[in-house]
């Protein structure tokens, strides 16, 4: 179970919250406004209010301790700016997601430790413009990956005693085998850098590699039972 | 019989084709200010205008030269044919003879030809004078020889050039916006000039040594002083005198403060109409651009982008300061109210114009502007912003092609980054084109060497391009798995070897944006050269 600590309750944060999967996260929404606590409540979240600028109160909602994300969803940006650099100062290894609204303050926001600014208006800008471009590909993506189908980008670790241990990317076919679409590879040990199969050259695989890979759920779901196989037949 | 004849007459001019193409012709010639044409026609108009000046001035030093003479006739020719042409566009004679002849019909009374000679009168009238025709005549008349004093008047035809010529248009209407400010301060200067004219006459006439001897020189004297030239030539002799000139300088300052402040007023508030008229007029150049009603950060957002691929568009808001944010960046900028449905054609969306979108941050706003839009143009792309949820179905019904809600789509990469970072990254690189990676869609066109032919023998992995699916509304697919239906077509993902592609369909693939490229054009030259394999 992955814990989420939402600051902020608003349309974007709602929109955030309802898309998770409470099976696999736990989330509480906080917020120093009781009226939005009240209705974060009425939504059927799990909600706090407490003032964002005392790190006691921030402690005892979790940070520092079981609180593994952190999505900074304040209105003001200086807000977030605060409650991020509390929150890295309590936990050195908290996933920090905060949300921008002047593009001015994305910098202070990475400089206080935020891991992911998320800027709405060039987001939506960026997507607007997608459909311009690309009507067609940004149609089918809004759709499968980002809508109701089910087609999803996954992430799969390669783990020790696998039986992907020292193949080659080659020999995957996951297009024909589990009717899954390789995008790329993550070679942690080196860089967060993702490498594009198209680009690559066979390369073999090694504990710790990072598959993107784009498919239906449930061919996710096997793919990732049979990687801890150490003797699924390729 | 007379009457019948004419009434014929009329009748035939009406369902006349050479009649309305031929007065069509001499409308867009002259009159029409979007033609072509008449941007021609006024530029030697002019030309014409500034050499009959230059004759009249060698004409002044060679009296009756013979060159000057022909020419003077040759362009007094031309003016006169150009008086009448446009007398006879100025509206149309038949209809009047028409619609009199009807309305005796109707109403059972006789056909009077006098009632129609009437109508067709005042309205020649209402021709003859109004201040452009009357400067025509002017232009026509000193060249009348036995009227030679009237030859000063030919400097008048300089007037004419306000006829060809925007900018003198323009000057006259700032100035005409103003009148009324300007007949206030023209009463203020006559009763000045009077007062100050009458008051040195009486001083300084009997003074000895003055330079007044009647009421002319008294107002001569009075305009040099008040338009603070003062030659000197006439100065007050008695104490009485130099009053009079003490009050009518200091008076004279305020009155030419005054009209420059009107004049500057004038021209200041011109200049935005004038550039946004200079918007328009290069927006009628273009074709295949958009229009982005709403300049806030996902505007300025999108602009970016869209200039970075050389795309033309063009930015409706109502807000000034936004509006100069898009002119310093080099935009095309228009400061109005994009639910305007005159901004809206103005700014060419019945011609040009390939998609609008309406992004403010009002949804009422971006609701109105949709509707306006969809009503003016069916066939324009509409992309809209749906601040709030509530609205997204409003704005479809709007007619919105796309709707976009910005705290969704951020919502949605939020909860995809907390859950898969490296995936989202990916994915998002490639979506907006941060990495070499691209995702592009090659159509499989009619008689394409694709055409009928398996995914298997494509090679496309020898061509470092991974296919991601194909999009299709091509019924003989659906036998495949694994399809996404989207609106009216179908995703068909990881598609197998055996698929076999049909023309229309679209290939998903993914790599550097020069394979992509490089697999479209050999498809492309193949079609052409009508070979089969790829």
């Amino acid at each position: 179970m992955i814990n989420i600590a939402v600051f902020g309750y608003n349309r974007l944060s709602f929109e955030a919250v309802s898309r998770l999967d409470t099976e696999i996260y736990h989330i509480v929404v906080v917020d120093h406004d009781p009226a939005k606590v009240a209705l974060a409540l009425e939504n059927g979240f799990e909600s706090a209010s407490i003032d964002f600028r005392s790190d006691d109160d921030l402690k005892l909602v979790g940070i520092g301790s079981n609180i593994d994300t952190l999505f900074c969803f304040f209105e003001e940006d200086s807000d977030n700016v605060f409650l991020t650099l509390s929150a890295r100062a309590l936990d050195k290894n908290l996933n920090i997601i905060a949300v921008v609204d002047s593009p001015e303050s994305a910098e202070k926001l990475l400089a206080a430790g935020a891991n992911k600014i998320i800027d709405p208006y060039e987001i939506c800008g960026r997507k607007i413009h997608d459909i311009l471009k690309w009507p067609d590909i940004t149609n089918i993506f809004d759709h499968t990956v980002f809508g109701r189908h089910d087609l999803h980008l996954a992430e799969v670790v390669v783990p020790e005693h696998s039986y992907l241990e020292g193949s080659h990317i080659s020999q995957l076919q996951l297009g024909s085998h589990y009717n899954l679409i390789l995008i790329g590879i993550v070679n942690k040990k080196v860089s967060d850098e993702l490498h594009f199969v198209v680009e690559e050259f066979d390369r073999r695989l090694s504990v710790g590699d990072i598959l993107v890979i784009l498919g239906p759920s449930r061919e996710i779901r096997t793919f990732k039972k049979n990687v801890e196989n150490e003797f699924c037949k390729i | 019989m007379l009457s019948k004849l004419i009434v014929y007459c009329a009748y035939y001019l009406k369902s006349a084709d050479w009649y309305r193409n031929s007065k069509l012709f001499f409308y867009d010639l002259m009159e029409n200010g979007h033609s072509r044409k008449k941007k021609y026609f006024d530029a030697t108009m002019i030309c014409l205008l500034v050499l009959s000046v230059i004759f009249l001035i060698y004409d002044i030093e060679h009296e009756d030269s013979k060159m000057g003479g022909y020419f003077e006739l040759a362009i007094l020719t031309v003016f006169i044919i150009e008086y009448l042409l446009r007398g006879w566009i100025h509206y149309d004679t038949y209809k009047v003879i028409i619609e009199e002849y009807e309305k005796a019909l109707y109403l059972n009374l006789e056909f009077k030809l006098t009632v129609v000679f009437r109508k067709i009168m005042t309205r020649e009238l209402e021709y003859i004078s109004s201040p452009f025709a009357i400067i025509d005549i002017l232009a026509i008349l000193p060249s009348y020889r036995p009227l030679a004093i009237l030859r000063i008047f030919i400097i008048f035809r300089l007037f004419k050039l306000f006829r060809y010529s925007d900018s003198a248009k323009l000057f006259a209407d700032a100035l005409a916006n103003k009148r009324f400010e300007l007949v206030t301060l023209l009463i203020f200067t006559c009763f000045l000039v009077f007062i100050a004219s009458v008051s040195i006459y009486m001083f300084e006439y009997q003074a000895t040594g003055s330079g007044i001897k009647n009421l002319f020189d008294a107002f001569y004297w009075t305009i040099v002083t008040l338009a603070t030239v003062g030659y000197g030539d006439i100065t007050p002799h008695t104490i009485g005198g130099r009053w009079v000139t003490i009050f009518l300088i200091l008076a004279s300052l305020g009155v030419l403060s005054f009209f420059t402040s009107i004049l500057i007023a004038a021209f200041s508030e011109k200049m935005l109409s004038l550039r946004e008229s200079r918007v328009y007029a290069e927006l009628e150049r273009w074709d295949n651009f958009i229009i982005i009603c709403g300049f806030g950060r996902v505007g300025q957002e999108i602009a970016t982008l869209l200039e970075g691929e050389r795309q033309k568009f063009v930015v409706i808001d109502r807000i000034p300061e936004r509006i100069a944010i898009a002119k310093k960046r080099g935009y095309l900028a228009i400061e109005n109210d994009g639910s305007n449905n005159e901004v809206l054609i103005n700014a060419g969306i019945c011609k040009g114009a390939t998609a609008i979108l309406c992004i403010t941050g009002d949804d009422v706003i971006n609701v109105y502007i949709t509707l306006t839009s969809r009503r003016l143009n069916k066939n324009l792309r509409i992309i809209s912003r749906a601040n709030r949820h509530d609205n997204v179905s409003k704005l479809y019904q709007a007619g919105a092609d796309n709707v976009i809600r910005p705290f969704e789509i951020a919502g949605l990469l939020a909860a995809e980054f907390v859950g898969q970072p490296v995936a989202f990254e990916a994915i998002s690189g490639i979506l907006h084109n941060q990495s070499d990676i691209v995702m592009e869609s090659v159509l499989v066109s009619e008689k394409s060497p694709l055409d009928n032919q398996q995914i298997g023998q494509l090679d496309l992995q020898q061509r470092k391009l991974t296919l991601l699916g194909v999009i299709s509304d091509n019924p003989i697919h659906l036998k495949h798995k694994n399809k996404y239906q989207v609106k009216q077509q179908h995703f068909y993902f990881n598609p197998e070897s055996k698929f076999i592609l049909r023309h229309g369909d679209l290939l998903v693939l993914l790599g550097r944006k020069y394979g992509i490229d490089h697999f479209r054009d050999q498809v492309e030259r193949r079609r052409l050269f009508g070979r089969k394999s790829v």
